[in-house]
């Protein structure tokens, strides 16, 4: 999933005929003093950041004059909320409430349906008001097949206490999310909270919005609105990261080539299957291994994004060493993968007498890979040897340079 | 009789004349898998290894009795594909496709279910019968006997690539795998561990089961359940990668679409507490899978 910044989750609910309130993104306290002039004091001035639950960190301000709006912009720009350093504001008109409820939309994986939560107590922390107070959460599914009919969506809001035209327009605001998330391909909705303003209109005051990037290649009006990669990070990305992504979405449809980078760490790290890194990652850490990354190769990628990824791999400072770890494969061709890995190391001036080398790589034309490691100095193994064996000689490999040193 | 698959299984490929679907084909049919037709729009008349290429499934269903299907579409095409298999009357269809969009797989995992047809996957790289010599999708590649040999140990896996690997280990220890089934590595997938746990039960040719599993899902929550619940009574090893994304921040993902440690749940040390006190045997270290399995199937 592709997470996204509020103000393009606001413009798709607009679009779909959802009050949201206005507003307007300023990048310094000049523009959002401008801004706020424009939508007219007080205005709530919130960190755009790809995160939920700003309030708690104080993240989202008031401001009541354009001396406010300046300073307090001026300490938003100046935070980091939940590693996400904060370099744009949303700058929105303050919406007069008189109710707060809660709305998410996502899908649950065990029921392989859609399922609406829902509240009238909004605004609110809704796992912790779950936890206190389940019975004030109200948790539908919806038809895979048929969708959500419109006295379901009256009978969310009816059960839950809603009544007279209050019931009729949040009904009406939950059918539009509803085909929001459909058509859209939303992962995650999440309007918190959803609010019966004193003028009586139901309004989305804050919203969370992810799209599933898979299914990106139906939606060229999201692209540049969803930061594709993106759930792959608790962070923003790197520069490397996002590199990385260029690479892996450089040739979408032949294999997937992925990098996280890890918090310090001397093991560059280039596994593939998704079962089979995992189970690499942990064989390194168990034997006192520290990888610099996480990068996961799949579905028999070509030789340039093999190349790109490892090169990257090896471009993160403090790397020592590489590791090179695949299942025995069903159909990635392993001697693609040795030369992409054995072009990127001569590229990068990586040596594998001085620089440790280890790689584990069975499968399709492994006779022609373990050609290629060899000829290029590197210490392989094939399928005499397990993952977590070959895992145990690169962090003896890496002590061994210690011992060096 | 094995589990989905065995020597009366006739298969199709929905996308066939594309290039990893070809070498799918050539694998198959070198194996001795009857594949016996392919489906691509517009290419009908042509073949692929041999085996004739038609427009619709229907038709080569006419033609060739085909039961079972694996669709190699791209991402954008696998609904439409899946419900092409229904309609044709197809009972076991196996999505190979990764990446589709997840409001896709709701749909046609409800239209399958209505159908009582078995959907394996998506994103699911095979499912292997070693005895009738008989596998769908890239499972065991060309050299299949080199990880798949016969035998009586099940094998289960999100992992395609582990399905393989946790089947060589099997031959390792000096077994072989009645059925090996890649369950695929997404979070919507149409049958689970705890699906294949209830076909394994009733196969008198299955005496012990393996799971490789990963964060996330609760797929192993449910096979837990399956067996507190005394409805799988054989010998089930488990394994459970990726510990280290516990000591990773909440919301990252690592491995397969599935693989994502949220709110708490999903967690390896999670999922095999539960398992190891549902009575299965839950490995330490993968590589311990070889004595354990020595040990209980002298």
């Amino acid at each position: 999933m592709g997470k996204m910044l509020e103000n393009f989750s606001k413009r798709i609910l607009a679009e779909a005929g959802i009050a949201v309130p206005r507003n307007a993104v300023a990048r310094t306290p000049e523009e959002a003093v401008e801004e706020a002039g424009k939508l007219g004091y007080p205005v709530v001035l919130k960190a755009l950041v790809p995160v939920g639950k700003r309030g708690k960190t104080g993240a989202i301000k008031f401001a009541h004059n354009s001396a406010e709006a300046a300073a307090l912009t001026k300490e938003l720009l100046s935070m980091t909320v939940r590693y996400f350093p904060v370099d744009k504001v949303l700058v929105e008109e303050k919406i007069a409430i008189t109710q707060e409820w809660y709305l998410s939309i996502m899908i649950d994986k065990q029921r392989q349906a859609p399922v609406i939560i829902s509240s009238l107590d909004g605004g609110v922390d809704v796992e912790e008001l779950s936890r206190v107070h389940p019975e004030r959460v109200l948790t539908r599914h919806v038809d895979p097949l048929f969708g959500m009919a419109e006295f379901e969506a009256k009978e969310v809001w009816a059960d839950l206490g809603l009544s007279g035209k209050p019931l009729n327009l949040a009904t009406q605001a939950l059918a539009r999310l509803v085909r929001v998330f459909w058509e859209k391909d939303v992962s995650l909705l999440e309007i918190n909270p959803l609010v019966l303003t004193e003028s009586g209109e139901v309004m989305a005051a804050a919203s969370v919005m992810s799209i599933d990037d898979c299914a990106m290649f139906r939606h060229p009006e999201l692209v540049g609105m969803v930061q594709l990669g993106s759930e792959r990070t608790w962070r923003p990305q790197t520069a490397l990261e996002m590199r990385m992504v260029e690479v892996n979405e450089s040739d979408p449809y032949r294999g997937t080539a992925r990098y996280t980078e890890m918090n310090g760490g001397d093991i560059g790290f280039l596994c593939g299957g998704g079962g089979g890194s995992l189970l690499a990652f942990d064989a390194l850490v168990s034997y006192g291994g520290q990888p610099a990354n996480y990068s996961e190769v799949g579905g028999n990628p070509a030789e340039g994004k093999v190349y790109g990824i490892t090169k990257g791999i090896l471009a993160k400072p403090g790397v020592r060493g590489l590791f090179v770890s695949h299942n025995i494969t069903n159909n990635t061709q392993v001697d693609v993968m040795a030369r992409g890995v054995a072009r990127a190391l001569e590229d990068s001036g990586k040596d594998p007498r001085v620089f440790p080398v280890v790689v584990r790589e069975a499968g399709v034309n492994d006779e022609i890979a373990k050609e290629i490691f060899l000829r290029a100095g590197i210490e392989y193994y094939g399928d005499d040897t397990t993952i977590s064996e070959a895992a145990r000689r690169m962090v003896k490999r890496i002590k061994e340079l210690e011992g060096r040193e | 009789m094995a589990i989905l698959l065995d020597k009366d299984s006739r298969i199709a490929i929905q996308g066939i004349t594309g290039r990893e679907a070809a070498m799918v084909t050539k694998h198959g049919l070198d194996y001795g898998t009857k594949v016996l037709a392919g489906v691509t729009p517009g290419k009908e008349g042509e073949d692929v290894h041999g085996v004739p290429v038609y427009n619709t499934l229907r038709k080569a269903t006419l033609l060739h009795g085909i039961n079972t299907s694996v669709i190699y579409v791209p991402p954008a095409f696998v609904y439409d594909a899946v419900l092409e298999g229904i309609a044709a009357g197809i009972k076991l269809i196996l999505i190979a496709t990764e990446n589709v969009p997840q409001i896709d797989a709701i749909k046609f995992l409800a239209r399958a279910r209505q159908a009582g047809v078995r959907v394996i996957g998506p994103n699911s790289v095979g499912v292997i019968t070693p005895k009738d010599r008989v596998k769908i999708g890239a499972i065991g590649g060309d050299k299949v006997d080199r990880c798949f040999v016969p035998g009586r140990v099940g094998v289960i896996s999100r992992s395609g690539g582990m399905t393989a690997e946790t089947s060589w280990m099997v031959k390792k220890a000096g077994f072989g795998v009645s059925t090996a089934v890649s369950i695929g590595g997404d979070a919507l997938v149409g049958t689970s561990i705890r699906d294949m746990l209830i076909l394994y039960e009733q196969d008198v040719e299955t005496d012990a089961v393996v799971t490789f599993s990963e964060p996330g899902t609760r797929l192993e929550e449910g096979a837990a359940d399956l067996l507190v619940a005394g409805a799988f009574t054989k010998k089930l090893f488990s394994f459970i990668a990726g510990r280290f994304t516990e000591s990773m921040p909440e919301g990252t993902v690592f491995g397969h679409a599935g693989a994502i440690i949220s709110g708490g749940t999903g967690k390896p040390s999670q999922k095999e507490e539960r398992l190891r006190s549902a009575g299965a045997d839950v490995l330490e270290r993968f590589d311990d899978l070889i004595p354990r399995l020595k040990e209980a199937l002298k």
